[in-house]
């Protein structure tokens, strides 16, 4: 059984985005093949359309050289295309073989021969007969994959499939994964764990903004080209001018930071210190998914820890909220802007209100004061270039970029000694982000510090003047970013180490 | 075989006038749906609503009466609308009201003697405040246990409604009462002052009005609305601004079971002046219509409470009138809400129809 699956000039645009631009693809059975990419980088659209979710705007998808239309997962499931997503779609309540026969045509008995002969095959260990919420995420995981089997796939498609394993688990689904192979079916492995990608596939195709950058066999692939085909080539272009540190006041200081989270799909740190001085902007550069979104909360407050662990201008801060942290000068810019660092529904100077500090008197006495914030708005409106002086307009009229200004600007106006932010500039055009980093650089020159947590190496290199890594929740040594070198940066996101 | 295919958008920008009239339109459906209801049981629909909607407030008795009824619904409605803004779902409004009329009655038992100006007041505080304690039940028992609120309110509306059964079968019956289940009728001191010689509208309607000026001030014009507002839009923003979580929903709910505290408070020493088995027609169950109706907004609350209201009025006329049970208010009130969540629907989502497709299933 020979399976023979391409896809041909694929594109998908979005409102302000290129998802998939012109995307083309061979695949034959018997091999696995990894698709790797940042997070954005197109290759859940590409699998979305092939597991029928999307429809493209263009292109084709040929199976055993014809054509087949994907418009639903109806569709999709008829042509044996099988998919196991990141987030399981399980009934938490019903037994195992409940959830195989609700997706099952079959009759209960016929299913359960079935069943048997597919446990028995890959060896798998799981009690059809109790509820799914008593079982670990590798088991819900093979659950997911017998759903797949019984169908007789000839492709599968995994998304992620380790974030939510452990070691033990990802090496079993491994050999798993490497059987189906040999039965002929075409495997097709999402992920953006570089170290994956060499232990287990036999050819790699890399995305980076909708396009397919790269196709090549693993065995002539090293982590850190695999990083670089990543990220972009063009790693060390810009550079800020490194500063010429007058003081050497340290004004924060994490040490021997642990975080131990009880949501499977987030990530644990492990041990973090790190040291920040007057007027410096760290970068701290990663794969997405690494414990970035942990980091930022822990910086923030939202995550509160041990109050000796963190040290802002000599005071312990661990135990503080965010309003309680600003209140000492630190600011923050979430990565999600839309729905957490604003709320669309508000008035734009309802959502200046939400930085709220005893100096700044928004609140007399447990009153709202309007007029004061009113004014603030205007102020924050016209000194960081926002494209209305509306201060009445709902936030949710406002551009991605005009809205991260907005952002940025409610931050800074209270000149805090140090701003946090996360991936300030995604998703905006150039112009905005022009801006934003302009903003940002200026901070530094003023002698306050920002932490500034990116999946965008340009981005980092640009304005950094010191860069670790996070991986896995642990942060490599920090960089003078003059050192730094793309492929430093590219051993250190995929895992390795150096020197 | 060939199918409609279907699909339901968001719809960005609602325009504040609709989302007000909105509720002004489901009172119109609700209406024309009874008027066919009355058909179907054989009267003249237009008749049978008059009698419903018209003939109930058509004398200074009638007025009051509805005034009496909405007294109790506004206040209530008005504290719940503190939870529901701040997405906390307190359902539990009847046995709060029913706690605090236990509180406040046991201790209009204890002045049943007394006499003096200060009863009252102390009567009406303890009811708010024993409303308040039952309704921290759930708050405490969500923030620290991660309960689901919806599940406790709601049964400890069936504990404080067998509390109320023991206590008036058995301590606190009337000794002179021939066993009746009730107790002893409260002090003329411990009775709410009635406004109008020979109508049964009493003082608690200021307790209302105070409250829903009181709660305007705070939703609008305070720090602490301002938080009830951004948490309701968004949690993970109230996080990120650092508001205190688990202090607001223990804030929202003191509130809202103080209200509806008071609201039962008032019913004892207003109408009843005693307690019994029944001593609310589910008001606190039907005050969530009246927050929904009125939008959340204390002045919509004013609006919607006495429309509902009226659902109470008209079945007790129907009832005399064309001899239908006088349950066919619920029904009313059960119209109200249905089509106002299914105008709400139509509101803020759009369906698209995405043309005929081939159905090969």
């Amino acid at each position: 059984m020979n399976t023979k699956l391409k896809v041909s000039e694929i594109s998908k645009i979005y409102p302000g985005c290129i998802a998939n631009d012109r995307v083309s693809l061979e695949f034959g059975s018997g091999k696995i093949y990894a698709l790797l990419g940042e997070n954005g980088a197109g290759k859940s659209t590409l699998v979305k359309i092939l597991s029928g979710v999307v429809k493209p705007d263009a292109g084709e998808v040929f199976l055993n050289n014809e054509s087949i239309k994907l418009n639903s997962p109806l569709d999709a499931k008829k042509n044996n295309i099988g998919m196991v997503f990141q987030h399981f779609n399980l009934f938490e309540t019903l037994s195992v073989f409940e959830n195989l026969s609700i997706d099952s045509d079959k009759k209960d008995k016929e299913l359960k021969v079935l069943v048997n002969d597919i446990l028995k095959k890959y060896n798998f260990k799981i009690d059809l007969d109790i509820p799914v919420l008593n079982l670990s995420a590798g088991q819900k995981q093979k659950v997911e994959i017998i759903r797949c089997l019984i169908r007789n796939p000839k492709v599968l498609i995994m998304d992620e499939p380790t974030s939510v394993l452990t070691e033990q688990e990802t090496d079993d689904l491994f050999i798993s994964l490497k059987q189906f192979s040999k039965d002929g079916i075409l495997i097709i492995y999402i992920t953006h764990k570089l170290k994956e990608v060499l232990s287990l596939c036999d050819e790699v195709a890399v995305m980076r903004k909708g396009k397919v950058v790269s196709v090549s066999n693993t065995i002539d692939e090293k982590i850190e080209s695999l990083a670089n085909k990543m990220v972009g080539e063009n790693l060390n272009t810009i550079k800020k001018k490194i500063n010429n540190f007058k003081n050497n006041e340290e004004i924060l200081k994490i040490s021997n930071l642990n975080f131990k989270s009880d949501d499977p799909y987030e990530t644990n740190l492990n041990n973090l210190n790190l040291s920040l001085k007057k007027g410096e902007c760290l970068g701290i550069a990663g794969i997405s998914g690494n414990g970035q979104n942990e980091l930022f909360q822990i910086l923030s407050g939202e995550i509160i820890t041990e109050g000796t662990s963190i040290m802002f201008r000599n005071k312990e801060i661990g135990k503080l909220n965010p309003r309680e942290r600003r209140e000492y000068l630190m600011a923050f810019s979430p990565e999600d802007r839309i729905s957490q660092a604003a709320v669309p529904e508000l008035k734009i100077y309802e959502n200046v209100a939400l930085n709220n500090f005893k100096s700044s008197n928004f609140f007399e006495k447990g009153l709202v004061n309007e007029k004061k914030i009113k004014e603030h708005s205007k102020k924050i409106l016209s000194n960081f270039s926002v494209n209305t002086d509306n201060v009445e307009l709902k936030s949710q009229f406002l551009s991605g970029g005009n809205l991260q200004k907005l952002i940025i600007g409610r931050e800074l106006i209270t000149s805090p000694e140090l701003l946090v932010c996360f991936n300030p500039t995604w998703g905006l055009d150039v112009g905005a982000i022009n801006y934003i980093h302009e903003t940002l650089i200026q901070i530094n020159e003023q002698g306050k510090s920002s932490i500034l947590i990116s999946t965008d190496n340009d981005e980092l290199l640009k304005l950094s003047d010191r860069i670790c890594v996070i991986y896995k929740g642990k942060l490599s040594k920090i960089m003078n970013a003059d050192t730094v070198t793309a492929e430093k940066l590219g051993i250190l996101m995929g895992g390795g180490s150096i020197d | 075989m060939e199918v409609q295919l279907i699909k339901i958008e968001k719809r960005n920008d609602v325009s504040r006038s609709i989302y007000f009239l909105t509720p002004v339109l489901a009172i119109f459906l609700t209406l024309f749906g009874g008027g066919i209801i009355f058909y179907i049981l054989g009267f003249n629909p237009i008749e049978a609503l008059k009698f419903f909607f018209i003939t109930p407030i058509s004398d200074l008795y009638g007025l009051s009466e509805l005034l009496v009824k909405a007294t109790p619904l506004c206040l209530i409605a008005i504290g719940l609308s503190f939870c529901f803004k701040s997405n906390n779902w307190n359902i539990g409004a009847e046995g709060q009201l029913i706690f605090g009329g236990i509180v406040g009655g046991g201790v209009a038992l204890l002045f049943y003697n007394h006499d003096g100006f200060y009863v009252l007041p102390v009567i009406i505080l303890s009811g708010a405040i024993g409303g308040m304690l039952f309704a921290m039940i759930p708050a405490i028992l969500k923030t620290y246990f991660n309960t689901n609120e919806i599940l406790v309110s709601l049964m400890l509306v069936y504990v404080a409604k067998l509390l109320l059964d023991y206590l008036v079968v058995g301590p606190w019956s009337n000794p002179e009462g021939f066993n009746f289940p009730e107790t002893r009728q409260f002090s003329e001191s411990a009775r709410m002052p009635i406004l109008f010689e020979g109508l049964r509208i009493h003082a608690g309607i200021f307790i209302t009005l105070i409250t829903v000026f009181l709660s305007w001030l705070i939703l609008y014009k305070t720090y602490l609305g301002f938080q009830i507002k951004v948490s309701g839009l968004s949690l993970k923003t109230a996080k990120y601004a650092g508001y205190k979580g688990k202090t607001m929903i223990i804030i929202v709910f003191m509130i809202s079971g103080a209200c509806a505290g008071l609201a039962g408070v008032g019913e004892i020493t207003g109408p009843i002046g005693q307690l019994h088995r029944n001593i609310s027609p589910d008001y606190g169950f039907t005050a969530i219509i009246v927050a929904f109706l009125g939008r959340l907004n204390p002045v919509g609350i004013i609006f919607a409470s006495l429309i509902v209201a009226l659902t109470y009025l008209g079945a007790e006329t129907a009832q005399i009138f064309l001899q239908v049970p006088k349950y066919t208010g619920q029904v009313f009130q059960g119209m109200i809400l249905f089509f106002l969540l299914g105008s709400d629907y139509l509101l803020f989502f759009k369906i698209k129809f995405l043309g005929l497709k081939k159905n090969e299933l």
